[in-house]
């Protein structure tokens, strides 16, 4: 339409926008060109020559192309409006005041990607309470704070202080900042986009913090593929979080870990890179490389407090997988409120036995970044490596599981190495004997000991603090993290008075939103009033110190009459003859279910079941508590913190 | 209006009168198109006569540009910078009054606005044209932007009168490029304005003696760093053919968009017109010897024996 005619009235059709469009939009001022001054010079033959050359009138066009006037500017402002880019005057927003424009430093709207479908999808789960979200934002337990402004900040304030201290050295934080920038650029390159999840399967060792770092530097999701998991578990976990990309060694003891994931990126749609570390693998991306491209000159993708940048899996690795989001201010709000609650400054140095596909031992990386301190790394848990490690990288603090400790100090190995650098030693990943604690207070007088109850889900939710007795950290969880509330509840979720054994039931700042792409897993996990059902017993004493008594799941109901094992557990677990324990309820026809205890043999000796109920009878246990059933096992199926994954003991017979 | 004879006029003081009120009230420069010359290159409908049958003569002002400061201010900002122009209209708009209360001569101050048959990109009368006749500007290699070699970059409004003036020539020497564009060019093919064009709708050519050979100004592409109205009717397009009332609330509120709600309605009313790039980087614009109101200044003190 041109000044109120319509296309018809100016006889304009599609047929002569397509003939005479593009002329058009030379002939008028679109494209002008001038050769020499020739108005300057009064030069009115050479202006004349040049006048088509400088933008000709509607008029003049319609005169040239035999054309109405009304066609040409109907036919103009048509092919001007298709041409036309909007938003480019935003190039505006990153010029003057002494910066020039340079084309690589702006993206049009219409070149900027948008987040994939499966990373809307696991935003999307990224769903809070509103009335939750603004107080945790009034009380300061969520902010802006990422993995990403954490490094930069420490290496900006700290640049010299180590970041990462392994036995082949250390690197400082303007190191570590400067090889996350180079991999950060080449996992861009390779098309790793903010929200893209990318799967690490590595041991702790300095590239896993470095491939950590660079996954969520542009805005991606790390998850964490547990080092002794194989094909299975990973493809299950690759595939249900559609990871885009995939970093693991070469070989893990002998399992061909590259040519594994590169079989299953053929199954894996979303699986688009095999980013291979150490030797080179045909069809796989070289991490060595990756790690050394140039540093991207624009990084305006920048991840922010609320965005989702860990992915971890709970549990059910072989089927209906349990993913957990974190955002940022979820996590790093937990371990940045915990850091001076368990007295961290910048001058410690932190150590985790476990590894960092766990929780527990990213929760003591985000404490050191907290607080700009230091690293230190086992690649994988040995009791000897671990003292070595002690000994020699010195760290400050120890995060370690029961079992960790429970191996070394039955082998001796605190009496032969050096742990006095030690101040601090959290114990979590699984319940505390109050003995193995005490005992391992002695070997370190120096240090304090605390004990830290977590869950994927809740991170650190209770811990003890330094200033707490050996008395108290050796038999309880201790009290709730800041921006964390915690209660005992019934099975009706009624909240139960002091003493009473419960479940454990947990809110705050702290709590992941929800698993992921799993509703049946997310229906119960919730009550109505959005408490997290932890799924484990306790009870909590007058000063609101909780101890955690058993696992909801573990309960043997034997014909109506129900009880939690654990005792029964611990005991068995000082029988000579027993190395570790556990019970478990095996369905029975008659009662419903009765316990089945499963042990490993502490040595050579054989043990039976009379033998067991005997020595349990002389501990004071009650007849019903004593286990119906026996199996000996080689070794108990441990998760990443060697806690028993009682799942997976199923009786080899039905006697 | 006062009855005037003329032929009594002298044309040469009417002329040094008429300059002189311009220079007063705060042109930096001033001058009288060859209306012949104008009539002869401008576009028929656009022409001095077209408007003003009787017009003998076309005089041309410039007022200065941005502020020393304002050139090192952020481009969004300065893309927002108006009323700059809007003195120049002053200006000329007191320059027509005056020349008919003094003279007798209808005047009109010219239009500065564009030509509702042609669309917006055209003017009713080209100011460019006039002030490169007037000799108070060349045409540069920036999409031709009329520089001054005393006063740099200026803004131009014009004036039609009844009373003939004796024109002035055109700028001997174009300053367009200055040498050191030049220099740049032989290292790298391209001048400043043309390199740091956020939009690169500038290029052209340079001969062994540092002169203007041809400039290339691709408008359509400026137009979408500045001209900011013609993405209106694109952007409602969009908002009119979005699939759902979601898609349709994402165009219209974008946080882009809404801004030309606000300029449309309490804002100050002016859309980008310019973006300033080739400017802020060009040597002539900015530091032509006199360009720099800071220099001026200086100079303005100096003479008035100021410390």
């Amino acid at each position: 339409m041109t000044r109120g005619l319509t296309r018809q009235q100016a006889g304009v059709s599609e047929a002569l926008v397509e003939n005479f469009g593009e002329l058009i939009f030379q002939f008028s001022h679109n494209h002008q060109v001038r050769r020499g001054d020739p108005v300057r010079l009064k030069d009115f033959s050479a202006v004349e020559e040049q006048r088509p050359a400088l933008g000709l009138s509607d008029t003049e066009i319609a005169g040239r192309l035999g054309l109405s006037k009304d066609q040409v500017t109907a036919i103009r402002n048509i092919v001007e409006r298709r041409k036309l880019r909007i938003n480019t005057h935003l190039r505006l927003n990153d010029l003057g005041g002494g910066r020039r424009f340079r084309d690589e430093r702006f993206t049009p709207h219409e070149e900027r990607p948008a987040y994939t479908e499966d990373a809307m999808t696991l935003k999307e789960t990224m769903t809070f309470d509103a009335e939750q979200v603004q107080r945790f934002i009034e009380q300061g337990w969520w902010d802006g704070t990422t993995l990403r402004s954490l490094l930069e900040r420490n290496a900006a304030e700290r640049p010299e202080g180590p970041a990462i201290i392994d036995a082949g050295g250390s690197f400082t934080y303007a190191e570590l900042a400067a090889k996350v920038r180079r991999l950060a650029a080449g996992l861009h390159g390779l098309g790793i986009r903010p929200g893209d999840v990318v799967g690490v399967q590595l041991p702790n060792i300095a590239d896993y913090l470095v491939a950590y770092f660079a996954i969520t530097w542009h805005g991606g999701v790390m998850t964490t593929v547990y080092l002794p998991y194989r094909e299975k578990e990973t493809e299950t976990l690759l595939g249900h979080s559609h990871a885009r990309a995939f970093i693991c060694p070469a070989d893990i003891n002998g399992y061909d870990a590259a040519a594994t994931a590169l079989a299953l990126s053929k199954r894996l749609p979303a699986l688009e890179h095999v980013i291979v570390r150490g030797d080179t693998v045909p069809g796989g991306v070289s991490f060595a490389e990756l790690a050394s491209s140039s540093p991207l000159e624009s990084e305006a993708s920048a991840p922010v407090g609320s965005d989702p940048f860990l992915l971890l899996y709970t549990s059910g690795t072989t089927a209906n997988p349990k993913g957990v989001p974190q955002s940022y201010q979820t996590m790093l709000g937990n371990a940045r409120l915990g850091a001076p609650e368990h007295g961290l400054t910048a001058n410690d140095c932190l150590l985790s036995a476990a590894p960092f596909g766990h929780l527990f031992a990213l929760y003591s990386v985000h404490l050191a970044l907290s607080v700009g301190g230091s690293v230190a790394l086992l690649p994988v848990f040995t009791p000897p490596d671990l003292m070595q490690a002690v000994e020699t990288l010195k760290p400050t603090a120890l995060f370690a599981a029961p079992a960790h400790i429970a191996a070394c100090l039955g082998a001796g190995l605190f009496d032969r190495h050096d742990a006095s650098s030690l101040k601090l030693a959290i114990l979590s990943g699984s319940a505390v004997p109050p003995d193995l604690a005490q005992g391992f207070a002695q070997k370190l007088p120096s240090a304090k000991i605390t004990q830290l109850w977590g869950m994927t889900e809740t991170q650190a939710g209770l811990y003890t603090r330094p200033e707490d007795p050996i008395e108290l950290a050796a038999c309880s969880a201790g009290r709730p993290s800041p921006g964390t509330e915690a209660r005992i509840a019934d099975a009706d979720g009624a909240e139960l008075p002091q003493g009473n054994e419960g479940e454990l039931q947990v809110r705050g700042s702290l709590m992941f939103p929800g698993y992921f792409k799993n509703e049946d897993a997310n229906r119960n996990a919730f009550t109505a009033d959005g408490w997290f059902r932890t799924g484990d017993l306790a009870t909590v004493d007058a000063d609101g110190n909780v101890a955690i008594t058993g696992r909801t799941k573990d309960i043997i109901n034997r014909g109506g009459v129900k009880y939690n094992p654990r005792d029964v557990e611990e005991l068995l677990d000082r029988h000579p003859k027993v190395g570790q324990s556990a019970i478990v309820p095996v369905p029975d026809e008659v009662l419903g279910e009765r316990a089945c205890a499963f042990v490993t043999l502490a040595g050579a000796d054989e043990v039976t079941l009379p033998e067991l109920c005997e020595y349990l009878l002389g501990n004071k246990i009650a007849k019903l508590k004593l286990p119906e059933r026996l199996e000996i096992v080689g070794e108990m199926p441990l998760t990443a913190t060697r806690k028993i994954i009682k799942g997976r003991l199923q009786p080899k017979s039905a006697d | 209006m006062p009855k005037h004879d003329l032929e009594e006029v002298n044309p040469e003081a009417a002329k040094e009168a008429i300059l002189g009120y311009c220079l007063k009230k705060g042109a930096l420069a001033a001058g009288v198109a060859d209306l012949e010359a104008v009539e002869r290159i401008a576009p028929p409908g656009h022409r001095p006569s077209d408007l003003m049958p009787r017009v003998k003569s076309v005089i041309s002002l410039g007022v200065g540009g941005q502020t020393q400061g304002a050139w090192t201010i952020p481009a969004k900002a300065l893309a927002y910078f108006g009323s700059t122009e809007v003195r120049a209209y002053t200006v000329a708009y007191g320059l027509a009054f005056m020349i008919e209360g003094r003279f007798g001569a209808r005047s009109v101050y010219c239009p500065p606005d564009l030509d509702n048959e042609e669309g917006p990109r055209v003017p009713l009368q080209s100011l460019k044209l006039h002030a490169e006749l007037a000799g108070i500007g060349a045409r540069s290699l920036a999409g031709d932007i009329l520089l001054h070699p005393e006063f740099g970059y200026l803004y131009f409004a014009s004036v039609f009168t009844e009373l003939e003036l004796p024109p002035d020539e055109p700028l001997a020497e174009n300053p367009c490029p200055a040498p050191s564009c030049v220099d740049m060019y032989k290292k790298i093919g391209q001048t400043p304005c043309m390199k740091f064009c956020p939009v690169q709708c500038l290029s052209g050519e340079i001969d062994a003696d540092g002169k203007q050979v041809e400039m290339h100004y691709e408008m359509s592409k400026c137009a979408e760093v500045s001209e900011q109205y013609e993405a209106l009717p694109r952007i409602l397009g969009d908002a009119m053919a979005a699939q759902t009332s979601g898609q349709r609330d994402e165009i219209l509120n974008d946080l882009d968009h809404s801004m030309f709600w606000y300029k449309m309605s309490v804002g100050s009313g002016g859309l980008l017109g310019q973006c300033f790039e080739c400017m802020r980087v060009c040597p002539i614009a900015t530091r032509a010897p006199l360009a720099d109101p800071l220099v001026r200044g200086a100079a303005k003190r100096a003479e008035q024996g100021a410390p």
